[in-house]
């Protein structure tokens, strides 16, 4: 009885109405969240639609689920795609061209999640002849404390952002101090006048895809009960700010999370073409040098529209410029997924060669 | 004796005929007529550049008076003038010239701010607008710091107007050194200044009057440097560009020797201020000589380009295709087989016009057929068409010529509005110059749209055979449902594969595969859509007329995603035809589910009515 209960189960779960199901609703979630990115910007939209696992609207206090959200849904798809595989197609060698599309279409998806959870993009911009060891997350932040250390070193401790919520004490390992969160707004504006700083005056988040909200917090330094003090951290405060514990220095600031790299990058040249008698881009190139300490690299590299820097499991693309062209901004991307998709298109393509083939021999082989 | 003509025989020589009649009519075009008086088609041939690439003139006469006035074509006193015509006047006779209408204005306010109230009349010349330069650039100003979703009608056709005058300026500024003087003495005087300098070094350069003249001429010349639409000098030196008539004489004293063209256009201004044609062809003539001497492909280039322009290949295929839409309507009303053969005929010399055009376009731009939006319209049009025709050629029931010309003729519509946007072979910008995946991408996702359109226009004729039971049969059913599973089929294929390249484009760009960018987003839908027609009718979720239903959907959809993501303003700028494009996706998606209700119409209800008007009649 169990066991042919469960089979009616699968079966449904790979049958053509579920399917459908799959498409009906991610058609209908790609088109609310399309739709949403004019109002709320790419980011939000993303993340309220495509990133999460369900979407809700709120009625009367309460989230109401409407949608099943990104997550949700490719997941339907995959438990949609192995049932049918299982239950459907078997390994019939007339419809085997079919299958190996679904495998296909399979890690296609597979690989879209696990780019959603691995993937690490972040800027990093350098200006000519500096160097840059470290790169930047756009939407991730941090609050570093930095404590120095004998020989023109820094101690770093990264708190990030996501701890930062209101009312709530921050332990520190190895420090013997504590942060207590007194105020935490995802975008501000700073005006002057305040007991410990600036006044931190609330703003809603920004849905202009090309700002950043100015994410702002009114931190305590606790020893133990004791306030040392009190201090307003700010994206646009890039200043860090001083104090002392036990006769040790410490700075702290809120900043955009960096991510440090084992060699560095210096900005040789850049250039930037337009043809001529307008202002339509032709060409941005960055003449960089590559340092790796450890392994003792030492070369010159040119990243250029189309055409990025691979280096240790990170790509380096050619994504902005500023300050009338002395400033180079690269896009850099870490994904181990990023051969999925790859994969996914030649396994399709084989797999439609082989369904079109297959037909066509067997109407052949009919009509003889 | 009395002769019996055969009218079965010459009704068999109808297609033949109709073919070289609209060839007769194709070739007329192409032959320019010797012109009297001044040799505006010389003229247009003459090589420039303009927009960060080299092309004739008359491609700069036509973008621009298409902007200004959306025609390419201009009517003083009752006559039609080219093109290249009023930009000669323009160029080297601008009082005239100011009195032409050229400036198209549809917005009755700002007719209002003009101080003109609204009539029939659409175009305005620059002299009515001349006294209220100075307010139209300050109301657009204040109307650009309004974010372009939020503009009314009136701050955008204002902003418009003073981005038409600034073009109208920089157009006139491109030659405004050699007007209202005797140009060629004033180069012939400059050039014997320099040499008085050069064989008497003991006078002070600064204070003889030679060099004060000489100092006067060349900042006369400079002021109009950076004010040009256009640079007609050719390269002085191997390694400089080509110059703005501004700075003519500055690269005289850079590199030794008068560049290029800068004596001629002189003696086309003086030729012009003296009325004089015979003068003015004579320096054409000999400039374009001049030029094929030095940079004989670069004229040729410029050549081919105005005979492409003249062609209009795309504008004569659209007409065509009207043509062989009425033919098969003839044929489905009075059967007769010769009917359907002539637009089977026309319609392979509407796409050999089409074809043609395409394959000139890549030739000139040296780029796959698809690089802009004005681009992809001629090329869908162009795959639907192709589709159609091999939907013909094996059903032979005239349903394909009938979508091919419906298809082809409504997306050159399309196109032709897209043109009134400036140069349709623009520069591609940085990140989109790759002709790898422009060829490869580009053209899978634009083919995936035509035959997302076939596909919709057979279901379209599916329904409405259906509903009015316009020779409906068993047989008519099965020949479009298998139609259009084929179709879904390909599209299917090329609409996935088109996409999937596409993110393997970003990925080797920025790194990001899928970006959820409303460009993929609406490519994705056209995926899903196909594949839900498959699996429906796999299923049998969906019967024939359920696919045929949703095969009409495809097109809304499809619409909307080659269309409708343009008009989100995410990240985009906002285009002043938008709105009225707009519009025109609202009339057509609601045409569509019009025809998608009539399948909802029960097969009884129908039958009933049949009776009734069997019973009638």
């Amino acid at each position: 009885m169990d066991s042919q209960a469960a089979a009616k189960f699968f079966r449904s779960l790979g049958s053509t109405w579920f399917s459908l199901i799959c498409m009906g609703l991610t058609m209908l979630l790609v088109i609310a969240g399309t739709l949403a990115q004019a109002n709320m910007g790419t980011f939000a939209a993303q993340a309220r639609f495509f990133n999460s696992f369900f979407v809700s609207t709120h009625v009367g206090g309460f989230r109401l689920p409407v949608l099943p959200g990104g997550l949700t849904l490719a997941g339907l798809w995959l438990l949609s795609l192995s049932s049918s595989l299982i239950t459907k197609f078997g390994f019939y060698r007339r419809n085997f061209g079919l299958l190996v599309t679904h495998c296909g279409i399979f890690i296609l998806i597979l690989g879209q999640l696990l780019t959603q959870l691995l993937a690490q993009e972040s800027m990093m911009a350098i200006e000519k002849g500096q160097t840059g060891d470290y790169s930047e997350s756009r939407r991730q932040i941090e609050l570093a404390v930095t404590q120095n250390l004998p020989g023109e070193q820094e101690q770093l401790t990264s708190v990030p952002g996501s701890l930062l919520t209101p009312l709530r004490t921050i332990e520190l390992p190895n420090l013997p101090f504590s942060i207590y969160v007194e105020q935490f707004f995802q975008n501000a504006q700073l005006k002057p006048g305040g007991a410990a700083g600036p006044n931190i005056i609330e703003l809603p988040p920004t849905n202009d895809d090309d700002e950043i909200d100015n994410t702002a917090a009114l931190l305590q330094i606790k020893e133990g009960a004791k306030i040392i003090g009190r201090f307003v951290v700010a994206l646009a405060l890039s200043q860090r700010q001083e104090f002392s514990v036990n006769g040790e220095t410490y700075h702290i600031a809120l900043r955009q999370k960096r991510y440090y790299l084992p060699f560095s990058l210096t900005l040789k040249n850049f250039t930037h073409e337009v043809y001529p008698g307008t202002d339509i881009p032709k060409n941005f190139a960055s003449q960089v040098h590559l340092q790796n300490p450890t392994t003792g690299e030492s070369r010159d590299a040119l990243i250029y529209m189309n055409h990025p820097l691979r280096y240790a499991g990170m790509t380096f693309y050619q994504a902005s410029y500023g300050k009338n062209d002395t400033l180079s901004i690269f896009q850099v991307v870490k994904n181990p997924a990023w051969v999925t998709p790859y994969l996914s298109c030649a396994i399709v393509t084989l797999g439609l060669v082989l369904q079109f083939s297959l037909t066509f021999f067997r109407t052949r082989q009919q009509s003889l | 004796m009395s002769k019996v003509i055969d009218l079965s025989k010459i009704a068999t020589k109808l297609p033949l005929a109709l073919v070289l009649l609209v060839i007769l009519w194709l070739a007329s075009s192409l032959r320019s007529e010797p012109q009297a008086g001044f040799d505006a088609a010389s003229f247009a041939k003459i090589p420039v550049l303009s927009g960060g690439r080299i092309k004739p003139i008359d491609t700069v006469a036509r973008t621009s008076l298409l902007m200004l006035s959306g025609k390419q074509t201009l009517r003083v006193d009752e006559r039609s003038v080219s093109a290249s015509a009023w930009l000669l006047d323009m160029l080297f006779q601008p009082d005239k010239a100011d009195s032409y209408n050229v400036f198209r204005i549809d917005e009755p306010e700002v007719l209002g701010l003009i101080g003109i109230q609204q009539q029939t009349q659409t175009t305005f010349p620059f002299k009515t607008l001349a006294p209220f330069t100075a307010e139209i650039g300050k109301q657009a100003d204040r109307a650009e710091m309004v974010e372009s979703v939020n503009r009314s009608l009136f701050q955008t056709g204002v902003i418009n107007l003073r981005n038409k005058l600034e073009l109208y300026f920089r157009l006139q500024h491109s030659a405004r050194p050699l007007v209202g003087q005797n140009a060629v003495k004033t180069l012939i005087t400059f050039e014997e200044d320099l040499g008085t300098n050069e064989h008497s070094p003991q006078s002070a350069p600064q204070s003889s009057p030679e060099a004060q003249r000489r100092q006067a001429v060349l900042q006369q010349f400079q002021r109009s440097a950076g004010q040009a639409e256009f640079r007609p000098l050719p390269p002085p030196a191997p390694g400089a560009g080509w110059l703005p008539i501004a700075e003519g004489l500055s690269a005289r004293l850079k590199y030794g020797k008068m560049p290029l063209g800068l004596l001629s256009f002189a003696q086309m201004a003086d030729a012009c201020r003296a009325d004089s044609a015979a003068d003015f062809n004579k320096a054409v003539s000999d400039y374009l000589s001049a030029l094929t001497l030095n940079l004989p492909q670069v004229v040729s280039h410029a050549g081919s380009e105005e005979i492409f322009n003249r062609f209009e290949p795309f504008y004569k295929s659209m007409l065509i295709y009207v043509v062989v839409f009425l033919a098969v309507s003839l044929y489905w009303l009075f059967r007769s087989n010769v009917l359907n053969r002539s637009a089977f005929a026309l319609l392979l010399l509407a796409f050999a016009v089409h074809t043609s055009g395409l394959f000139l376009r890549i030739v000139l731009q040296g780029r796959p057929p698809v690089t802009n939006l004005y681009s992809s319209a001629v090329f869908v049009g162009w795959g639907a068409v192709c589709l159609g025709i091999l939907l013909e050629w094996i059903f032979r029931t005239g349903v394909g010529s009938a979508v091919a010309a419906a298809v082809g003729f409504i997306t050159l519509i399309i196109a032709h509005h897209l043109a009134l946007q400036g140069d349709t072979m623009e520069m591609m910008r940085a990140v989109l110059d790759s002709n790898f995946w422009l060829a490869t991408h580009v053209v899978c996702i634009t083919i995936g749209y035509s035959s997302m359109f076939i596909s919709g226009a057979v279901g379209i004729v599916y329904l409405v055979r259906r509903a009015f039971d316009l020779g409906w049969s068993d047989e008519a059913q099965s020949v479009l449902s298998r139609m259009v599973y084929g179709i879904v089929c390909f599209s299917a294929v090329f609409t996935f594969v088109g996409t999937v390249l596409g993110g393997i484009w970003a990925d080797q760009s920025w790194g990001r595969f899928w970006g959820w960018d409303p460009k993929e987003n609406g490519a994705m839908l056209i995926v899903l859509w196909t594949i839900m027609i498959l699996h429906a009718r796999a299923g049998k979720i969906a019967g024939e007329k359920g696919v045929m239903m949703m095969a009409v959907c495809g097109n809304i959809i499809t619409a909307g995603a080659w269309f409708g993501v343009n008009m989100l303003n995410v990240g985009l700028h906002s285009y002043g035809y938008m709105d009225k494009a707009f519009d025109w996706l609202v009339i057509f998606v609601c045409s569509q589910l019009l025809i998608m209700a009539l399948g909802f119409v029960p097969e009884r209800a129908l039958r009933l009515a049949r009776l009734r008007t069997a019973r009638s009649s």
